[in-house]
Formats: C-alpha cells, sequence, structure tokens
C-alpha cells in the first residue's frame, strides 16, 4: 500500500515537473521575443539617428529645385535629377581637389603605416631604462591640442621655407606623429605585445637581425593591424581641417577637396542673402542640393574604399590588440 | 636565449641599442614636432610679445595667466563652457556606444548593415562635412525641432529648467552619437573577445541575462570602458567647435595675440591634463584585468 502511494505521488510530481517545464519554456519564449522585438525597435530608431544626416544629404542632391522649395517633398522626390551633381562637379573643381586629397592621404597613410609599426614593435618588445619615460612621452603627445603646438610649428616650417606645400602635413606621419599619429604607435604597440614571443626567439636562435626579425616575421603577422591604422588614418587626414587651412593658407588650389565644402556653403549664403535683395539669379545658382551633392561627392572615394575594406577592417579591429590592454 | 657577447657589447647593451634603433624615428620626431615646439609655446605663454616679425618678446612671467583668470571673462566662461560639454558628451558617449556595441553583437539578422550603418560617422565624423551635415538638421531629428510637443508638455508638466535640459539633450544627443563611431567599434572588438564558454557556464548555473551583464560583460570590457574615456574625454577637450579651442585659434589667426594665445593654450591642457590623470587613477582601481586574476 505504501509503496503504492510512493509511487503515484513520483508520478505526479514528474508530471507536475513537465508542467513547470511546459510553462517556464513558454514564458521564455515569450520573454525572448519581447527582447527581440525591443532590441529591434531600439537598433532601428539608432540607426536611424546615425543616418538621418546622410540620407537627407542623399535625398536633397537628387531633389530637384522645384522639389527643394516644396516642404511637402521631404523623403521621396517627385523626380531625379543629376543637375546638382554636375554643377557640383563643377563648382568643385572635382578632379584636380580630388588629385590633392589622394596625394596627401595615401603619402600620410604610408607614412602611418610604416613608421608607426616601426617604433610601436620597438615599445612593445625591447626593454631598456628610460622606455617608460619615452611612452609617456607617447601618451603625452596625445593628450597635447594641435591648436597649443601650432604656431611654433608653423614658425619652424616658414623659416625653412616648406609652408604652403605638403611637406607640413606629411613629414610629421614618418616620425610617428602627424595626425594623430601617436595613437597609431600605441595601437601597434599593444597589437604587437599580444602575439606570441617564440617566432622572434626562434629566429634569433637561427641568427636573423632584429630588423630582418621585424621586417620578415612580424610585418607579414600584423596585416590587420596594418589595414586598421591605414583606414583610420585614410579617413582622418581625409576629414582633417584644421592643419591643411593653416598650413596652406596662401596656397588654395593646394587645399583638400573637403575644404572646398565651406566654401560653396557660403558662396550658397551669399546667393540666397541675393535673392532676398531681388537680384534675379537663377541660372546656374547653386542651391542647397547642390552643396549636398558636393558633399556627396567630397566624401564619396571614402565610402567606397571602405565598400572594399569593410570586412576586413572589422575583423582587423578585432585583432588589432587596441583592445587587449 | 643564447648570452652570446658580440661586438664586446653585453645582451643588455645590445637589446638597448636595438630598441632604440626601432625607436629612434620617434625620438627623432618628438624633438622636432613636439618637445621644440613645447619650449617655445611655453616661454612665449609667460612672455610679451613686442615683435612678430623677429619674435622678440620679454619675460613676464605668469602676467599672461594671471590676466586670463582675473581680467579675461570671455575667457573663462568658455573654459566653463568647454568643460560642461565635456562633462555632458563624455559619459552619453560611453553608455550609447556600449549599448550599441552589445545590440550588435547579439546573434541577430542584419548585424552587417548595423554595423555599417553605425561605422558611416567615423567616415564623416570629423570636419567640414559632418559640420554641414549636423548643421542641416542633425540636431533635432530626435527632439523635432527647437518646440517640438514633447518638449513643451515636459516644460509645462515637469518644469522649464528640467525642460530646457531635455531639449539640450535631445539636441546634443545626435552630435554625440555620431562621434561615437570609434568607440563603438573598440567596444565591439572588446566584447568580440568574451569567450562564449563563459556565458555558457553562468547560463547553466541559473544565471539571467541581466546578472551577465554586470558579473561578466562589464568587468571584462571594464579596461576598454577606461580607453574609450580617456579617448573620448581627449576627444571632447580638443574638439575644434569647442569655444575655448575655437578662442585659441582666433587669438593666433585674428588678433596675433600668440603670447595669450599660448597662455590659455597651456593653461586648459593643464587642467585636461589634470582631469585626464584623476580619471586614470580612480578608473585604474575599478577596471578588471583579465589577466591578473
Amino acid at each position: 500500500m505504501a509503496k503504492e502511494k510512493k509511487e503515484k505521488r513520483k508520478i505526479s510530481r514528474r508530471e507536475s515537473f513537465n508542467i513547470y517545464m511546459q510553462n517556464t519554456n513558454k514564458k521564455k519564449l515569450a520573454k525572448k521575443i519581447i527582447i527581440y522585438v525591443l532590441l529591434y525597435l531600439v537598433l532601428f530608431d539608432l540607426a536611424f539617428v546615425f543616418l538621418y544626416p546622410f540620407l537627407t544629404m542623399i535625398l536633397d542632391a537628387f531633389k530637384s529645385d522645384a522639389d527643394l522649395l516644396n516642404s511637402t517633398v521631404k523623403w521621396i522626390p517627385t523626380e531625379l535629377t543629376f543637375v546638382n551633381f554636375k554643377l557640383a562637379f563643377k563648382e568643385l573643381h572635382y578632379l584636380s581637389y580630388l588629385k590633392n586629397s589622394l596625394i596627401i592621404v595615401f603619402v600620410a597613410t604610408l607614412g602611418h603605416a610604416i613608421v608607426c609599426s616601426f617604433i610601436g614593435y620597438g615599445f612593445a618588445r625591447y626593454n631598456f631604462r628610460g622606455k617608460g619615460v619615452l611612452f609617456a612621452g607617447v601618451i603625452l603627445s596625445m593628450l597635447v591640442p594641435t591648436q597649443v603646438l601650432i604656431f611654433p610649428l608653423y614658425q619652424m616650417y616658414a623659416a625653412t621655407g616648406v609652408l604652403n606645400t605638403y611637406a607640413p602635413l606629411l613629414i610629421p606621419c614618418f616620425f610617428g606623429f602627424g595626425l594623430r599619429g601617436a595613437f597609431f604607435v600605441f595601437q601597434f604597440r599593444q597589437f604587437f605585445m599580444g602575439l606570441p614571443a617564440e617566432m622572434e626567439e626562434a629566429a634569433h636562435i637561427d641568427g636573423c637581425g632584429p630588423f630582418r626579425t621585424y621586417l620578415q616575421i612580424m610585418l607579414p603577422m600584423s596585416k590587420s593591424s596594418i589595414l586598421v591604422c591605414s583606414v583610420l588614418s585614410v579617413v582622418w587626414h581625409w576629414n582633417d581641417s584644421f592643419e591643411p587651412s593653416i598650413y596652406l593658407n596662401s596656397a588654395p588650389q593646394l587645399q583638400l577637396l573637403t575644404a572646398r565644402i565651406p566654401e560653396m556653403y557660403q558662396k550658397l549664403a551669399q546667393f540666397s542673402e541675393e535673392a532676398v535683395e531681388g537680384v534675379n539669379a537663377a541660372e546656374l545658382v547653386i542651391n542647397q542640393g547642390t552643396v549636398m551633392a558636393a558633399t556627396f561627392l567630397a566624401i564619396l572615394p571614402l565610402l567606397i574604399i571602405y565598400m572594399f575594406v569593410q570586412k576586413q577592417f572589422m575583423e582587423g579591429v578585432e585583432r588589432s590588440g587596441l583592445t587587449g590592454m | 636565449m643564447s648570452k652570446s657577447k658580440k661586438k664586446g657589447m653585453s645582451m643588455r647593451q645590445r637589446r638597448t641599442l636595438e630598441g632604440l634603433m626601432f625607436i629612434s624615428p620617434w625620438i627623432v620626431g618628438a624633438l622636432l614636432f613636439f618637445v621644440y615646439p613645447i619650449i617655445v609655446s611655453i616661454r612665449l605663454s609667460m612672455s610679451e610679445l613686442t615683435s612678430m616679425n623677429g619674435m622678440e618678446m620679454s619675460w613676464v612671467g605668469l602676467k599672461n595667466f594671471k590676466d586670463l583668470v582675473s581680467n579675461d571673462t570671455v575667457y573663462i566662461t568658455n573654459f566653463l563652457e568647454s568643460i560642461k560639454n565635456t562633462v555632458i558628451n563624455t559619459p552619453i558617449t560611453l553608455v550609447f556606444s556600449l549599448l550599441i556595441a552589445i545590440m550588435i553583437n547579439r546573434d541577430i539578422k542584419g548585424r552587417g548593415a548595423f554595423r555599417t550603418i553605425f561605422f558611416i560617422p567615423v567616415l564623416l565624423g570629423t570636419g567640414y562635412v559632418m559640420d554641414i551635415l549636423v548643421n542641416n538638421g542633425a540636431s533635432n531629428v530626435v527632439s523635432g525641432g527647437a518646440d517640438s510637443a514633447l518638449i513643451t508638455m515636459i516644460m509645462k508638466s515637469v518644469g522649464s529648467t528640467f525642460g530646457t535640459y531635455v531639449q539640450t539633450f535631445l539636441s546634443t544627443i545626435t552630435t554625440v552619437l555620431w562621434k561615437s563611431g570609434v568607440q563603438i567599434i573598440l567596444f565591439l572588438a572588446g566584447l568580440q573577445s568574451i569567450p562564449g564558454s563563459l556565458y555558457e557556464a553562468s547560463r547553466c548555473d541559473g544565471a539571467t541575462e541581466w546578472e551577465n551583464f554586470w558579473k561578466i560583460t562589464l568587468p571584462i570590457v571594464s579596461p576598454i570602458i577606461l580607453l574609450n574615456f580617456i579617448y573620448t574625454m581627449i576627444d571632447s577637450f580638443t574638439d575644434a567647435s569647442n569655444p575655448i579651442i575655437a578662442d585659441i585659434e582666433h587669438q593666433f589667426q585674428n588678433k596675433g595675440a600668440l603670447d595669450v594665445g599660448a597662455a590659455m593654450g597651456w593653461m586648459y591642457f593643464l587642467f585636461t591634463f589634470i582631469v585626464c590623470g584623476i580619471v586614470l587613477a580612480v578608473m585604474n582601481k575599478l577596471t578588471f584585468n583579465i589577466g591578473e586574476r
């Protein structure tokens, strides 16, 4: 008798357990769905905030004059025109300034990628007295804003007669300075510190010199880090505004492509003032759409580059050691 | 390691020499592009410029600094404004970029697309292009303009002080988000480095996602929080749109008051340096280093 009772209780306990599990599974599923719905809502919201300026730029660039003035046309232009792009292309003197930008970006990035990895390797692998002080110097050079040092530098470049050439922008890049050069030194140091030392030890035992070890063993291993450095250096130089505006002050024909944008914007403001004053400048007048088309054209090369390297770039960031502090 | 003695040098001496060889470009660069301008700039800040051409100056000690503190009301206002910007922007940037990174680190559909979207600001996020785009309505995409219904409602119900705060928050948030591309990427990279087995183990022990976040995710990414904290702060302090940086530039370019400009710059830098030092010291104690377990 007692045994039977025990059996029954056991079954009922198992059943209740099953029911309990089913319920919790249902609850869990419901919870999961709610979480995912919320997640996507938040993500789409944030993505919208991120994309909004970009989208308005592209849309405005494709709008005709009538659509730009019509406030009911916000998202979908009634017709797609390429007039804005044609005008912007001409106003920007696109090809010649594109050439300027490409030269600066290419040389500066080359300098950063080669030299910063070299320096970073030294900081990562060699221990000697005074290294700590030197590395503190690297960090310090990240902290001091360029604006504080710009005048002595300007004087120096003026004295050596390289003002209004690309030299002030490019030469520091080959010494681990330049636009956020210290950041790249830091990045490479972190990366090399994360690599195992066995390879170098083996190379050393086989009689490989330090420079050759770096060039033939470590450098090929740091491809991903070099890619990250290059992408960031390209982007930052492309959008750089402060230093070019100082050093290329009296050589506007050497300016970067992006520096043309505020000029066009000023022109736009001027035109709209004239329009208010009643001057009829209907033909060849740049409008909001033209400026937006110009902006789009100015960053188009970046978008194209990024499209090609996006995947490797993300993988590179994950392996670049930037976060392996 | 072999203890070979080449050319009569000890192993240690040779390592030092080799190390210096690798670092030598930086040392040359530092002397030319960093140490020298710093010395000139400091000297300038403690002198009075008598002639622009020959850079003739007379030593006046700390006079420029005293003048700034006691007489220049614009400078003090700008100084406080710049600090306020940084104090507001840094936490928002950190919280949002961590949040976004955690969300796009999950196994969701369209992860690649979201990553691309959140990286767009990095591509455009500095200089003129950014300025133009943000001026063109990006700053009020969230709040829906200066006097939206939401803001008026908040103003009426909670009070105008809080209402204006919400308004500034909403209008700055787009700009701030647009400057957090690099931070998102760094956080994402940090999150990727967390081994999935940790989460599995804790789930088996019955931990919820909320607990996982506080006990696993946050401690492991804490060094990256520190890195991002410093990065964001420096970025915000040295941002060209900061009134004080604009003021310094103005002193240089239009007024030719190089001595005053240098003093302004150094005082500001000293302050940012101290703040960064404090943050580093405090955060270093709070961060959890996975190698030290």
